[in-house]
């Protein structure tokens, strides 16, 4: 089974670093302190609170019925067709409906995708890393040739073989129509990464001292796994799930542009299918508008994520 | 060296067999009997019976000869997909497609490679000036712009506004007029996380002890790069391009949609269209099996550049 | 101190990292001269910046986050830090030759122990290929390999930790170097082999004359080989003198709690003291005397822990840097 998991030489050579890096609680002082330096990194920080902020908003103005601004998406603000103006800022789409506010509103439906399919990968992922590098054995190979399959089927054809079949299937009496087929094939398929780095922590933690002494004083399996090894891979997992992140919110641009995701609420997806037809046309606003809040949401978050993972464990680069 | 490769294809042996397990739950299991829906909206009940019938719907999903799956890992292994809604047979269609894809997605390989991998030399040549930090964070914003923003405005821009490209295939193009364009937009595409990638690698390398032997020696950075970092570097990019092989038959799911250039990516776009799982199947089990060949095949090729790893 | 018999003097050299963490003074007001022929050995515990003193020599400081910002090396009359990019190569591996700590990673993995000896002799010497390559095999053979014809042509990993580090020495050595600098050449290897390679380089030393800068945080390496001996602690030197003198009766309480920590015959084990306390990290030194926090001597003087002792001459003719030693005050006072 060694050769299943394909160790990279490479990572012997491995990025070589004077000191070893403190862990636990040191590391997360040192780290954010190092990154609180990065103005970079912190005005990133800004943007990415910016996007929740307004996702957060959204959602309350959705649960309490709020008739205020993204909430009045569909609303005819002017005729077809206008170009930015002052009025309204990205200009107006086929029905006349405010492309700014469409925007606004798609930020919550790509948020959403994204942080369900996040929760959805680590809650797959880091369970079956921690389970197989801490028990090893059968367990362990039963895992590594599970997610080396699924590693081995091209990512895009395996997301979408997961879309495309979940779509429309009732489970327990719940239609997975729009964005909840979207996450679930996005998670679904996207816990391998973590899952191998989760197993190759553990397995490197599982005989340090302190596992080996809370061990002795009689700590069951779940007990050490929780308390002592999750915390001690912590870092791991913030730094997977602020990179990932990027990766899903353009996978839901994707899949809503093949017309396997959210059909009746607009997402950034579906403004760029939408655009499509209408930017031959000259009708460069819609597309421009989806593309500004991709492109800032993701710069901010790559940016942010590389000075986490450079600020908390420099070694992880390569991977 | 005999031994070894024979070792290594025994050990795909599961993988195979995990793929056509997880392409049948996904595809079979999962999607259920969709016969109704393959005949059409007006078929009649012989029609889906028929279709039924084609499809084994009405036999056991796995306990028995004749099951389901006994029937999907027999006609999978000999790449026998069954027909399309067309009725062309599927296995002729990706044929077909093959070529297209390949002539849209070697060229823009090549080019990302070349260009991304001497840009990362100069880079890491230069690391740590004001134009080296200029470059990552450049390539940052171009992973961050999406794929179909590339596509849209550079086939708006460039084909349609200032003509400069033909917009879309057509058969009477030469082969270098109807690519040129898709190639260039899938080469600016990519090119920010592989620069960004191979700089990595590079300065991670420069990182190493024998660097600092080398320059103890007192060689150039230039011969440093060129002779030490390079070679050394090779094994990972070996990695990454090998891996990225099977990826190119695959072709472009977006570009080709976009060019209208038939190869598979345009394929799979029609059958997610017309919601034709077997299609995607038959993809989803050819890509894998790629994947596995090429994986194989880079383990091998670790050997030539790397003599640490012996193969026996 | 420069007389013609001195090959390098090392005059007041600080080098600093400007990390994200802040400035580390790894080396710091750095004074010592090697005279031609002889052995200068370079004693601390690990971390106190020996490596970083001997690459600013090399200038090899990595870039960009480390600086030499202040002093000169001279080195056969030239002040190395003002020698451009090319003058400085062709003195490195050709008049000024460095072996390394990790014999295991400081070979090229990919490729030949010849390709990388014969890499150096063709850079600074006009040879043909083939009388380099000739060269690198005679040079393996000098350094004790067994074999040379056939070992020229292996790789790395197919040797030994000693055979590689002996390979290092026949790189180094291949270009006939005037200055050798060997950083910690045996602490990665085993006690057995180590003696065989310092051997090796006092022998090599007989042949061509070289001088040696060797590197170690073992005392008990230095005593029989080094003809003069500089005790380095936290990015400073504490105390320099001739290797005898500096046994018989060392004058800083860091030298003095060496000594005593050094393993002697007629000792037993237990009985042997070690200093108490770790090496300060560069980004975080004490106030004062760098070494106040574990000196019995001047730990609740107020002078040790607010006034950093620079390295001076004493009445003795020693150079030493600390406030209690004899004759120190006095002198500084002037
Ligand atoms: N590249 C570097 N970046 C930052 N700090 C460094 C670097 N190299 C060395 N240092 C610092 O300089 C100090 C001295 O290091 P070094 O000279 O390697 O010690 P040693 O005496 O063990 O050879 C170390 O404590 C380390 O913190
Ligand atoms: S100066 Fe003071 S603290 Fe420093 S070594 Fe001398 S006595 Fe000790
Ligand atoms: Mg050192």
């Amino acid at each position: 089974m060694l050769l299943l998991t394909r160790g990279f030489p490479l990572n012997e050579q491995g990025v070589k670093l004077k000191k070893e890096l403190p862990k636990g609680r040191g590391l997360w002082v040192d780290g954010l302190r190092r990154l609180r330096r990065r103005k970079l990194a912190m005005v990133s920080f800004g943007i990415i609170m910016v996007y929740l902020l307004l996702t957060g908003f959204v959602c309350v103005t959705e649960i309490f019925d709020w008739q205020v601004g993204p909430a009045r998406w569909d609303e005819k603000v002017g005729s077809e067709y206008e170009p930015p103006s002052a009025e309204n800022i990205f200009g107006t789409d086929f029905l006349g409906r405010s492309v700014f506010r469409k925007t606004l509103y798609g930020t919550k439906i790509s948020i959403t995708v994204a942080f369900w399919a996040s929760v959805i990968s680590l809650g797959i992922g880091v369970p079956l890393g921690a389970i197989a590098g801490y028990f090893r054995g059968v367990v362990d190979e039963i895992i590594v040739w599970l997610y080396t399959t699924l590693s081995s089927i091209p990512y895009i054809l395996l997301i979408l073989a997961f879309a495309l079949v979940l779509r429309g299937k009732t489970v327990f009496g719940y239609k997975l129509a729009g964005i909840t087929s979207v996450y679930l094939a996005i998670g679904f398929t996207s816990w391998v990464g973590i899952c191998r780095l989760i197993r190759g922590e553990v397995i490197k933690h599982k005989d340090r001292e302190y596992v080996l002494a809370a061990r002795s004083y009689g700590c069951g399996n779940s007990r050490i796994i929780l308390r002592y090894i999750i915390p001690n891979v912590f870092h791991i997992i913030i730094i997977n799930f602020s990179l990932s992140f990027v990766g899903f919110i353009q996978a839901e641009v994707i899949l809503s542009f093949l017309g396997l995701g959210e059909k009746t609420r607009p997402s950034w997806g579906a403004m760029i299918d939408a655009a499509r037809l209408d930017l031959p046309k000259g009708y460069w606003w819609e597309m421009t508008a989806a593309t500004i809040a991709i492109f800032f949401i993701s710069l901010a978050l790559n940016i942010f994520g590389d000075a986490l993972r450079d600020s908390l464990d420099p070694k992880l680069r390569i991977q | 060296m005999i031994t070894y490769i024979i070792r290594r294809l025994l050990y795909t042996i599961p993988i195979v067999f995990g793929v056509l397990l997880i392409t049948f739950i996904l595809f079979i299991v999962v999607s259920g009997d969709t016969s109704v829906e393959e005949a059409g909206k007006s078929a009649s009940k012989e029609t889906i019976e028929e279709i039924r019938k084609e499809r084994g719907y009405d036999k056991p999903l796995f306990l028995s000869w004749d099951s389901q799956f006994i029937k999907h890992l027999k006609n999978t292994l000999v790449f026998d997909f069954g027909r399309a809604r067309d009725r062309e047979l599927i296995i002729d269609k990706i044929k077909r497609g093959a070529g297209p894809s390949l002539s849209l997605t070697i060229p823009m390989f090549l080019g990302t490679l070349i260009i991304s991998v001497s840009l990362a030399l100069v880079v890491a040549f230069l690391r740590g000036t004001i134009i080296d930090i200029l470059a990552v964070l450049l390539c940052v914003a171009g992973m961050s712009i999406p794929f179909l923003s590339f596509i849209l405005f550079g086939q708006y821009f460039l084909a349609f506004k200032w003509g400069l490209f033909p917009v879309f295939f057509s058969p009477d193009l030469t082969m270098v007029q109807y690519l040129a364009l898709p190639v260039l937009i899938g080469i600016a595409a990519g090119l920010g996380g592989n620069l960004r990638f191979y700089r990595t690698v590079m300065l991670d390398e420069m990182r190493s002890d024998y660097v600092r032997t080398a320059f103890a020696k007192g060689l150039s950075v230039r011969r440093v790069l060129f002779k030490h970092v390079l070679k050394n570097a090779m094994i990972p990019i070996i990695t990454r391009v090998v891996l990225a092989i099977p990826f190119l038959f695959l072709g472009s799911l977006l570009l080709e949609r976009f060019f209208g250039i038939p190869g598979l990516g345009y394929l799979m776009i029609e059958a997610i269209g017309a919601r034709d799982r077997y299609v995607i199947m038959a993809m989803t089990y050819i890509g894998a099996l790629l994947f596995v060949v090429f994986n194989l095949i880079t383990d091998i090729c670790y050997a030539f550049v790397d003599p640490r790893i012996s193969l026996e | 101190m420069n007389d013609n018999q001195t090959l390098l003097s090392v005059e007041n050299v600080s080098t600093h990292f400007f990390t994200e963490d802040g400035v580390a003074r790894a080396v710091q007001d750095v004074s010592f001269s090697i005279k031609k022929g002889k052995t200068f050995a370079l004693v601390g515990e690990s971390g106190c910046g020996k490596s970083v003193t001997a690459l600013s020599i090399m200038r090899l400081v990595s870039t960009p986050s480390g600086k030499i910002v202040g002093g000169n090396i001279v080195f056969e009359g030239r002040n190395l830090l003002e020698l451009s990019g090319k003058q400085i190569r062709q003195i490195r591996g050709n008049k000024i030759a460095m072996i390394f700590q990790e014999p295991m990673t400081s070979l090229n993995p990919v490729y030949t122990v010849g390709n990388q000896i014969v890499e150096a002799i063709r850079l600074h010497q006009k040879k043909s290929i083939k009388a380099a390559w000739a060269d690198a095999t005679e040079t393996l053979r000098k350094v004790g390999i067994a074999d040379p014809e056939q070992r020229v042509s292996e790789y790395p990993h197919q040797m030994s930790g000693g055979m590689r580090q002996r390979v290092m020495i026949a790189m180094a050595v291949s270009c006939e170097p005037t200055l050798l600098i060997a950083d910690e050449p045996t602490t990665a290897l085993d006690v057995t082999i180590q003696a065989q390679i310092l051997d090796l380089l006092d022998q090599l030393q007989e042949q061509n004359g070289m001088s040696i800068l060797l590197i170690t945080h073992d005392l008990g390496v230095v005593a029989e080989r080094a003809d003069n001996v500089a005790v380095m602690y936290a990015s400073r030197i504490v105390e320099v003198a001739d290797s005898r003198t500096l046994f018989a009766e060392p004058l800083h309480p860091y030298t003095q709690g060496l000594l005593k920590s050094l393993p002697r015959l007629g000792l037993s084990a237990k009985r042997l003291q070690t200093i108490s306390g770790t090496v300060p990290d560069p980004l975080h030194f004490p106030a004062g005397c760098k070494f106040h926090p574990r000196c019995c001597v001047g730990c609740s003087d107020k002078r040790c822990q607010t006034v950093e002792p620079k390295l001076r001459k004493v009445p003795s003719g020693r150079y030493v840097a600390c406030w209690y030693a004899p004759g120190y005050e006095k002198k500084c006072k002037t």
